[in-house]
């Protein structure tokens, strides 16, 4: 009975393997309505929890709940004040930032003007490879903690950083920028505990932060992440919610599926085969807000000659119909684009971009044939087809090719550094899709590191875009110390950019986010959950 | 059988090598740049890309980097990712998932196969018959996706009866649906083999002698013809062990479970070297495995077939 013995041998050994590995499975599941634990959907963070290797919004997400900043958005995306009491400076460039009393680590320990100063020296450094690094590039010193690839870094501090008392930051920048205070709403500029510096490794897996929430447990790598309440924050009676179940998805039709069968309670960005019911799915708990992105379309203008001509591109600009891709497209999870400048950010003007983009066939026609035109007639758009982008660029060809008469067809690149290699060797020619995301909400942000020189070559000025008056202008906004008078600075370096048109503006995007009915309400500033006005039902 | 088994295994060594060095050339091979890649829609700061580089040996040729892998591999270092986690951690966090799904569905496509390819091939011709047929001609015609979502929205959306998404509840519970899924094609072929293997033997001399000598009906078709007509279907089974480990990634994105195929589709998008190699290397481990277990039941179902 060789067969048999053999049989039972192979079953029992599937049985120990199951038994084996269903340990690893388990955990909280959401039995209980009123536990005051809201479960909402992220993808897999990048790195390791760590705000200063924190640059995309999957990790961002759980940053902003664990640590607290200087400087917040409040609901209306306004930077305001949150672990700083005051941010002051005469001339934008040495800033003396005080903080407030009674602020600590999760661990007791208590937050310093050290703790800031050595958690941006650490993030600055080359030597740890933050991603966030580039962020820091505005404070005084930050050049000797980067001195270039194959370097030796000979300093470990930052010359413009300094601790007047435990309460008072002093910080000094290369150049006056008048911006910094809402920079310091990124999660990159939150402090660190001293145990950070032991061992970093260990720290990302469970990190130690100042927030209203602390880890339950350890970062479980495409599993979950757990929060609870800190209740030593100072603002921790203002918020509601007891904890914080991060649940991981790899796929947003999945977790969207989770959110109408009422096992997901928040999800931020419903993806595009939701759009269509999510009104009738949801009802009252979608929301449908602007959000900070810009899609554009850019040309290499550095190398190519025929898109140097304004006039070409303003042609094209009118030929596409903003408003069909928006809602016939997008379903309406995008709108059309008529700034440089993101609706959610002060300083926006609606509608600033006028004629320049709104669709005019005739007036766009009669604009290609004053220009230079194209060889052949014919236009080719470039996209990267890993994102959702086939679909809107096609349709700009589309409309293009119909409105100015001439040949439009469309390039897909696997991914979108393809098309950055081709910009980088000078082979493309063709024009190409680009999107933008804020990094803080300031109209800043929105030119320096797209339309600068700078940016050529440590940003994202893909276009090569130089325009002298557009330098002077950020550069003057950037020194001026009045944020009223910067902004009107910036936006007459955009209007400069809204006369060139060195990129397309096209759509900008918008927040679609829904919860589930175990919440009554909520808010999302800058992409983030406003932990204090989410209210359960 | 124990030299055979001692020679299949030495076999694997050179299989290995080859397979490591293929895939290690084939990602490396894909256009794109991993340091890129990281940055997303964004530039990479150049500074930082270039002490990147340096540290994963990105700015070597390909031989060096093989080498330097291999080098790690022997000293029981699988490398790794660009973003600075083990190797090692995601295998050992992301096997088991994918083992449970693996052998739930192996489970459930061996016995629903079995029984329902058996029971066809014993009704021939009648109502359950065709009941088989015309079911499995619908699950392997019906892409996994499709199958998978339609299910996901009915049972765990619409019904709440299985969880949408995710491994919370543990196995079981979270493995099920996802297991008939991945078994949903394979349990059609299991199924249609078993069938047309057993009428065979229902047919064969040895079970009319059976008939003959006055057996009872139980035990000539449950040993004698069950044993003979396995042996296509367990060569099968063992060839979709291997498939199903490392064929999940459609499963595994649709249930959302933190598996080894939704990783291995992740890398290969982010140009993880180490991570492809890695997983790709543990699979092809499993197949030698899963082979050389093939062969052995040969021996165990027919005596006839010898190994020297």
């Amino acid at each position: 009975m060789r067969g048999a013995r053999s049989a039972k041998w192979v079953a029992g050994a599937v049985v120990v393997a199951l038994s084996a590995t269903a340990c690893g499975g388990g955990g909280s599941s959401n039995d209980g309505k009123n536990d005051g634990i809201v479960s909402m959907e992220i993808g897999e963070p990048q790195h390791g929890l760590i705000p200063s290797n924190t640059y995309e919004t999957e990790g961002g997400e759980v940053i902003a709940a664990l640590f607290t900043g200087l400087t917040q958005l409040n609901a209306n995306n306004e930077v305001e004040n949150d672990l700083a009491a005051s941010i002051e400076s005469p001339d934008a460039k040495v800033w003396t930032i005080k903080l407030k009393d009674g602020y600590t680590f999760h661990n007791g320990e208590k937050v310093t003007a050290q703790s800031f100063i050595d958690a941006w020296n650490y993030g600055a450094n080359q030597d740890n490879a933050q991603e966030t690094n580039p962020l820091f590039s505005h404070i005084a010193g930050y050049a000797d903690l980067n001195p270039g690839p194959e370097k030796k870094v000979a300093t470990k501090e930052m010359s413009g950083l300094k601790a007047v008392d435990d309460l008072t930051l002093e910080v000094t920048l290369d150049a006056p920028f008048s911006a910094f205070p809402t920079q310091l709403s990124f999660a990159g500029f939150a402090p660190l505990p001293k145990v950070f510096f032991d061992d970093p490794k260990a720290f990302e897996e469970a990190p130690i932060g100042n927030g209203p929430f602390k880890m339950d447990g350890k970062f479980e790598h495409n599993d979950h992440i757990s929060v609870v309440k800190y209740d030593k924050h100072p603002n921790a009676k203002s918020i509601e919610v007891k904890g914080v179940n991060f649940k991981i998805y790899s796929n947003a039709d999945t977790s969207y599926k989770d959110l109408v069968a009422g096992n997901l309670d928040i999800q931020d960005t419903i993806p595009t085969s939701g759009l269509a019911t999510a009104k009738t799915d949801l009802s009252d708990r979608y929301i449908e807000e602007s959000d900070s992105g810009v899609g554009y379309i850019g040309f290499p203008l550095a190398y190519n000659k025929s898109f140097q001509d304004v006039k070409l591109r303003k042609a094209i600009s009118m030929a596409i119909d903003r408003k069909a891709i928006s809602e016939k497209i997008f379903l309406n999870a995008r709108m059309p684009a008529d700034d440089f400048i993101s609706p959610i950010i002060p300083g926006y003007r609606e509608g600033v971009c006028g004629d320049a983009c709104t669709l005019n066939p005739t007036e766009a026609k009669k604009l290609y044939k004053e220009s230079a035109g194209l060889p052949n007639d014919t236009l080719e758009l470039s996209y990267n087809a890993d994102g959702d982008h086939k679909a809107w660029i096609e349709a700009v060809a589309n409309q293009v090719q119909q409105n100015l008469g001439i040949k439009v067809t469309v390039k897909p690149y696997e991914q979108f550094q393809g098309i950055l290699n081709d910009l980088g060797d000078k082979k493309l020619q063709a024009g190409f899709r680009m999107g933008w995301n804020m990094d803080y909400p300031h109209m800043e942000n929105y030119l320096a590191p797209i339309f600068t020189k700078k940016a050529i070559e440590n940003g994202s000025n893909y276009a090569g875009y130089v325009n002298e008056d557009f330098e002077k202008l950020v550069k003057k906004a950037d020194e001026e110390p009045d944020a009223a008078k910067a902004q009107k600075l910036y936006q007459q370096a955009d209007d400069i950019l809204l006369q060139e048109l060195p990129y397309i503006p096209v759509y900008f995007y918008k927040l679609n986010a829904g919860y589930s009915d175990k919440i009554k309400s909520l808010k999302i500033a800058g992409g983030e959950v406003l932990w204090d006005t989410v209210k359960l039902s | 059988m124990g030299r055979f088994v001692a020679r299949r295994l030495l076999q694997a060594i050179p299989v290995l090598i080859g397979a490591t060095f293929l895939i290690f050339c084939l990602v490396f091979a894909l256009p794109g740049d991993p340091i890129q890649a990281l940055a997303g829609d964004k530039r990479a700061d150049p500074n930082i890309a270039a002490m990147l580089r340096e540290q994963y040996h990105l700015n070597k040729p390909l031989y060096m980097q093989y080498l330097h892998y291999m080098g790690g591999i022997f000293t029981g270092d699988l490398g790794e990712t660009y973003t600075g986690r083990q190797v090692s951690e995601i295998v050992s966090e992301r096997f088991p998932v994918t083992l449970q799904l693996a052998l739930t569905a192996f489970g459930i496509e061996a016995v629903i196969g079995v029984l329902a390819g058996a029971m066809a091939a014993l009704r021939k011709g009648k109502f359950l018959d065709n009941v088989v047929l015309i079911s499995t001609l619908v699950l392997v015609s019906l892409p996994v996706f499709v199958l998978g979502s339609v299910l996901q929205l009915q049972l765990g959306v619409e019904w709440k009866l299985t969880p949408v998404a995710g491994v919370q509840d543990g196995w079981p519970t979270s493995y099920i649906l996802p297991g008939i899924v991945l078994a949903s094609t394979s349990m059609a072929y299991i199924a249609r083999l078993m069938r047309t293997s057993l009428m065979e033997a229902v047919r064969a001399d040895y079970v009319r002698t059976a008939v003959a000598k006055g057996l009872p009906q139980s035990r000539v078709i449950g040993f004698h013809a069950m044993r003979n007509s396995l042996i296509p279907v367990v060569t099968f089974l063992g060839m979709d062990l291997g498939a199903l480990m490392g064929g999940a990634i459609i499963t595994e994105r649709v249930f959302n479970l933190p598996g080894i195929g939704q990783q291995l589709a992740q890398s290969v998008y982010l140009r993880e070297q180490p991570v492809v190699v890695g997983l790709v290397t543990l699979l092809v481990l499993i197949y030698l495995v899963a082979n050389l277990v093939v062969d052995v039941l040969y021996a165990v179902l027919d005596p006839r077939i010898r190994y020297a």
